[in-house]
């Protein structure tokens, strides 16, 4: 196998040609801040820093996300697709490259990280001023919105609303301002930031199919498992809060309901940040519960398999052409096939290794 | 004693004896995890090669440690070092700071490479095995002091060291530095990547502490004499 045949550093943005498959490409560096503030694995964002580029290896569950998606019709009510897998085989990463493929055609991306970290860990938890019984996470909610501004700057200014919000008695945004207003108006009032999240995305689903000034919305949550699950999060009278009473979940379930048209969304399941979950679970049965099953049904299932031997064989030489297999008893036949033992080809298992030889 | 008493003690004599640290009767041979050892096709064995095989046909083998691995990455000087970082038997955790310590020495080394010009990348050390080792060269005494009585007081005497107890100082001297002198927040793995690489490039406290010590023989080369060994 010669050694250029399996990688290429091409700047061109085309990463969802079949042939290509197994080998990487490059993601151009300007793209790293605006559509990626908050999406990628944390031991990938070093690696990037390490290497100095970004590159991304193209995988099968990958390709089939963007065909689907480049031959689905828009005017029907939106499609759900779902990648799961064992854990450390390649979801997230496979999820962000299906959103650069969206930024890059010039959807609308709205990328939520993690929706485990909306219902653990929230210092604040205020009773919201719009709805009795539920509880905002103003925090949570100004630092998406700012992530939110920061992916979709060119879309803020073309959005028009069309319907007046009031917060208080003295402030409102009225019909026909810009999204790009609304947003601000989150980041710098922190109480109501929720409230904004959930007008954003109101804005998002009525518009999205339009026919005049049409754009193509694509929601990408990573960790979809943790909205209907339990969380963490007490009331004052120590009893549970349940997912539902969340401003912010109630609003991102309604997103994910397919009765609007005009986009798509892509979920991944993830046990890594899940609440209450064995660690063996990965099928989405196991994962969602009945009751999130229920709501996603009927989606798009892609399995995420670990490495092939081709693939495999691709991130070996890309380590070697990096400088980052430094042992050098990994580059003969011998560590590779250690290595090979070792990891049983499972991605980020193989990078922890490699990371250390 | 275990030399003189090989002749005298037979396969049915007890398994276990009361020898310091090693507990077996030594009629057992020491195992061989190396692998290459065991592929050599019969034709091409030296005669000691082939002796050793049918003794160890015939002679029973002590049990292999747990630290031993047939693995090629395996390393006894950094199985030292993991042995010496371990506190209270936790061996997970030591050899966890180590694997990070050597990831950390790796990307601050591999970033270099990468955003350093042409002609300097063949400078740039990127081996994290190679750097731990060439650091731990850099901080090893060459000569040692002991504490000898002669007339009611004590003086401190220049003496050689031998290779085993001048590779265990260099790295008691890196683990202690690495403890001691950090700040509250700083992580071990952090510590430990920073002063390896200042002992690769002859800077750092422990280069200083091996100096201090080479000075404080040479002044006090006049009690050379006092060693009888």
């Amino acid at each position: 196998i010669l050694k250029g045949q399996r990688y290429i550093y091409s700047t061109r943005l085309s990463g969802d040609s079949e042939q290509h498959q197994g080998q990487y490409y490059t993601v151009p560096p300007s793209h790293f801040h605006t559509v990626f503030p908050h999406g990628l694995p944390p031991r990938y964002q070093q690696q990037v820093k390490t290497f100095n580029e970004g590159c991304v290896m193209v995988r099968q569950p990958a390709l089939e996300l963007i065909s689907h998606l480049k031959r689905a019709d828009y005017s029907k009510p939106t499609l759900r697709y779902l990648l799961y897998g064992v854990k450390g085989s390649g979801k997230t990463m496979s999820l962000c490259h299906t959103v650069h493929y969206c930024s890059t055609q010039g959807w609308l991306v709205l990328h939520i990280p993690d929706a485990h970290l909306w219902v653990k860990n929230c210092k604040e938890l205020l009773p919201s001023s719009y709805h009795a019984s539920r509880f905002d996470q103003p925090i949570q909610a100004s630092n998406w919105l700012r992530n939110f501004r920061t992916t979709n700057e060119n879309f803020l200014s073309k959005i028009k609303l069309r319907q007046r919000y009031v917060w208080t008695k003295r402030e409102s945004t009225e019909e026909g301002q810009p999204l790009g207003e609304l947003v601000d108006m989150g980041v710098s009032r922190v109480k109501s930031s929720s409230d904004v999240v959930g007008a954003v995305l109101k804005e998002l689903r009525l518009q999205a199919g339009g026919t005049e000034g049409g754009f193509r919305l694509a929601v990408a949550v990573d960790g979809v498992n943790g909205l209907w699950g339990r969380t963490t999060l007490k009331k004052e009278d120590k009893s549970p809060v349940a997912p539902e009473e969340l401003t912010l979940v109630h609003n991102l379930r309604k997103m994910i309901n397919n009765d609007w048209c005009g986009g798509a969304v892509i979920a991944t399941l993830s046990q890594t940040g899940s609440l209450y979950a064995p660690s063996s679970a990965y099928l989405p049965q196991e994962l969602l519960g009945e009751e999130g099953f229920d709501s996603m049904d009927p989606f798009i299932p892609v399995p995420v398999s670990l490495y092939s031997e081709k693939e495999f064989e691709s991130c070996y030489l890309y380590y070697l052409d990096r400088h980052w297999l430094q042992h050098p008893h990994s580059q003969t036949e011998e560590g590779k096939k250690e290595l090979i033992f070792l990891s049983n080809r499972n991605p980020s298992v193989l990078e922890r290794l490699c990371a250390f030889l | 004693m275990a030399a003189s008493l090989t002749g005298l003690l037979k396969p049915w004599t007890p398994r276990v004896l009361l020898v310091r640290w090693s507990r077996y009767n030594p009629y057992y041979l020491e195992p061989g995890p190396r692998k290459e050892v065991y592929h050599i096709p019969e034709t091409e064995l030296t005669p000691e090669q082939k002796e050793e095989r049918e003794l160890k046909s015939v002679r029973p083998i002590k049990a292999a440690t747990n630290s031993v691995t047939s693995s090629v990455f395996n390393d006894p000087v950094l199985s030292k070092f993991v042995n010496m970082m371990m506190k209270d038997g936790d061996k997970i955790i030591a050899k966890g700071i180590i694997t990070q310590t050597l990831e950390n020495m790796k990307r601050k080394q591999v970033e270099k490479y990468h955003k350093a010009p042409e002609g300097k990348k063949a400078e740039i050390e990127c081996n994290p095995y190679a750097i731990f080792h060439q650091a731990l060269e850099n901080c090893k005494p060459v000569i040692g002091l002991t504490s000898i009585q002669k007339g009611g007081k004590f003086y401190q005497v220049p003496i050689p060291l031998t290779d085993n107890r001048r590779r265990f100082l260099a790295m008691k001297w890196m683990i202690t530095e690495c403890r001691d002198n950090k700040h509250r927040r700083t992580l071990m793995y952090e510590k430990l990547s920073q002063e390896l690489l200042a002992a690769f490039s002859k800077e750092g406290n422990v280069v200083k502490r091996k100096h201090e010590l080479h000075k404080m023989a040479e002044s006090n080369r006049a009690y050379a004499h006092y060693r009888w060994w």
